[in-house]
């Protein structure tokens, strides 16, 4: 390890483009994006409609693969993955939050929350077990755990969603637009949600429109036209409490080149 | 995936979409059913007839006379008996090697005087061997002897129509005596009821001795038909052509399209009307198929109407974890299980259907294994096929484009 980096960062991405080729036209979505996020970090990535937030987003979470550029993870590097060997990072590393929820509708609660755990080798028991302390986690009460998910409300469904993605204990939990459909309060014990499971020490990526939800993370993304523009740590981040001496964020995440090489 | 997960998550899926899993199931039963239905009826009936044919014997020649050809010494207008076989003829055939019973047959009308009643029968002037060869079995009394034949006795035995028609259902006639014309007949047996096969129903006949019928009956020493029973029944076309050189050569007549009699075999009655229900079989076969067609695009619609909804779970599934082989094996899965139960439900239901037709119809329903395993075989392909093939298709899709998917 190069003494520049004491701390493999769980996000480590260089000059990603993404090109969707639609009916005729191209759309160069990103456009060389870097980015380089710590373990622990709380961030808020911000930007336009149609400036390419989702599709950095389903890069960073493995959903979806960038045209070009290097992507690592948790120190590995996935750009090179196939499709089986994506899926288990999906699996174990990553937990997705939608803004449309996308839950199963006609699936209880509890079945939803389970899905994630039928892919993997974890015993019946545990998962129960799991899918419980998920589901507190985020503030469900029980009694709704046997409802069908179309049942309940926006923040409910959010909630269960939220709890579908920590079930495999992932390290990055990333979240595109997750208050989107949200009313403000319920937008707003979302983000306390969100504060509280990275208080624990989970590294987590949102995507918002909303100056006031940004403003309840620990550092701001800002993207137009598929580039990075602004990349600023919040002034008053005395919450900080991912490791001293953690990889510089604010500034130098902007420069890549800074970024240890031999990590990967 | 565990496989206790996949049987869990299968059945948790079908279950929760209780009307689509049902419609498929439906389409697979009605696919299925109608074959099983059909070929049932057709194959049921088809037996039903060819066994009524075995009842009334398929090892039988029956010799009757007839016109020759058009210019033949004997030729008479068509429909009108002719006169050539005779006893001796008869007898002169029991020399054959093939031939194992012959029962030479007069026949007339006549009025019966009952004590209560009167009736008008067809008198069968028979032999002792004629029981066996037409298969006759009596209720009570003997059938005619050959002392009777012998000695021209005026003893009858009754056909069951006949019998219950003169003296009611539950008398025992045997014992009674019965006027016709100048004959005072005594009944001696009456025979079992033997329904309608064969070509001339022996419930409404009085068997008389056959010298008796020739005497006071039709009053000409010639037969209106000579049965013969062959030994082996491989062997039957062989039986005709001795059966006919003999009686040629008897008659003197070289050319066999002038014969004054022709032969029936009941082998090849047999399979002219093999051929004909086959064709029939073959007919609801088609329709069954096209049932089966029906069925079939009822699957594949209600499969491919649920790709945009299932894409979109494919989608998410993907996003949370699952691999490509997972999501397959989640689809066949699904697609196998939806078929076996449409599959059992289909053969329960053409089972019951058929039987019920073929009942209303008067056969057996006959079930084949032929027909199961093509009906079951169309549905589970096009049902697996148009269940798994699309959620391969979305499996390969990245999470992203699958949950896109409008
Ligand atoms: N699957 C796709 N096919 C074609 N174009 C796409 C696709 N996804 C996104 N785009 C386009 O890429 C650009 C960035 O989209 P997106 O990442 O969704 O932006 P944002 O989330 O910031 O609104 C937009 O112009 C959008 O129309
Ligand atoms: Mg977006």
């Amino acid at each position: 390890m190069g003494s520049a980096a004491p701390v493999t960062p769980v996000i480590e991405a260089r000059d990603l483009t993404k090109v969707y080729d639609g009916a005729g036209a191209e759309t160069h979505a990103l456009r060389g994006v870097s980015l380089a996020i710590a373990p622990g970090e709380f961030t808020a990535i911000m930007g336009p409609s149609g400036s390419g937030k989702s599709t950095l987003m389903h890069i960073l979470g493995c959903l979806d693969i960038p045209t070009t550029g290097t992507y690592a993870l948790a120190g590995q590097d996935v750009s090179a993955l196939d499709d089986y060997e994506l899926a288990e990072v999906r699996r174990t590393t990553v937990g997705f939050v939608f803004q449309a929820f996308n839950l199963l509708p006609r699936s209880t609660v509890l079945r939803n929350v389970l899905m994630p755990m039928l892919y993997t080798r974890v015993a019946r028991d545990e998962r129960d077990e799991r899918a419980a302390a998920a589901l507190r986690a985020v503030g469900l009460e029980e009694k709704l755990w046997t409802h069908r998910s179309n049942e309940l409300s926006g923040g409910q469904m959010q909630r269960v969603a939220i709890a579908r993605s920590l079930v495999n204990d992932p390290s990055l939990v990333l979240a595109d637009e997750p208050t989107g459909n949200l009313d403000t309060a319920t937008g707003d014990s979302v983000m306390e949600l969100f504060g509280s499971l990275n208080a624990e020490g989970r590294t987590i990526v949102l995507i918002t429109h909303e100056p006031d939800i940004a403003a309840r993370t620990h550092r701001i993304v800002r993207l137009q036209d598929g580039f990075i523009v602004e990349d600023a740590a919040i002034a008053d981040a005395h919450v900080r409490q991912y490791g001293a001496g953690a990889i510089p964020v604010a500034d130098d995440a902007l420069h890549p080149a800074a970024a240890p090489d031999g990590d990967v | 995936m565990r496989f206790a997960d996949l049987i869990s998550e299968t059945l948790y899926s079908l279950t929760a979409n209780k009307v689509r899993s049902g419609l498929t199931v439906l389409g697979i039963v009605v696919g299925i059913a109608s074959v099983i239905a059909m070929v049932a009826i057709g194959q049921g009936s088809q037996a039903s007839i060819e066994q009524s044919i075995q009842a009334a014997g398929s090892n039988l020649l029956t010799v009757s006379p007839s016109a020759g050809g058009m210019s033949g010494p004997g030729a008479r207008a068509s429909g009108a008996s002719v006169e050539s076989l005779t006893r001796e003829d008869a007898e002169a055939l029991a020399g054959l090697s093939l031939i194992a019973g012959i029962a030479p047959a007069a026949q007339g009308q006549g009025q019966l005087v009952a004590p209560e009643t009167n009736a008008n029968a067809q008198f069968i002037g028979v032999t002792p061997a004629y029981a066996e060869v037409s298969g006759l079995t009596l209720t009570s009394g003997a059938f005619i002897s050959e002392r009777d034949d012998a000695a021209n006795a005026q003893v009858v035995v009754l056909g069951a129509t006949l019998a219950a028609d003169l003296f009611g259902e539950d008398t025992d006639p045997v014992g009674a005596r019965i006027r016709s014309g100048n004959m005072l007949l005594t009944v001696v047996g009456v025979l079992e009821e033997k329904g309608v096969s064969g070509f001339t129903s022996v419930d409404s006949a009085a068997l008389i001795p056959l010298s008796t019928c020739q005497r006071y009956v039709t009053g000409s020493e010639y037969l209106s038909a000579i049965t013969l029973t062959v030994s082996d029944e491989e062997q039957m076309d062989a039986a005709e052509t001795s059966v006919e050189g003999l009686l040629l050569e008897r008659h003197g007549i070289a050319d066999a399209d002038y014969a004054d009699f022709s032969i029936m075999n009941m082998s090849d009655l047999m399979e002219t009307v093999s051929t004909v229900t086959g064709t029939f079989t073959t007919l609801l076969a088609g329709i069954a198929g096209i049932s089966l067609l029906v069925g079939g695009i009822g699957i594949m619609n209600m499969m491919l109407t649920t790709v945009t909804e299932r894409t979109r779970e494919i989608g998410l599934r993907k996003a949370i974890g699952a691999d490509s082989s997972a999501i397959s094996a989640q689809f066949l899965a699904e697609s196998i299980t939806l078929t076996l139960i449409g599959g059992a439900l289909g053969i329960l239901a053409g089972w019951g259907i058929g039987a019920l037709a073929a009942n209303l119809l008067g056969a057996t329903a006959i079930i084949t294994l032929d027909s199961v395993l093509l009906a079951v075989g169309v549905c589970a392909f096009i049902g697996i096929v148009f269940g798994y093939y699309p959620a391969r298709r979305a499996a390969a899709l990245s999470p992203i484009e699958a949950l896109r998917y409008q």
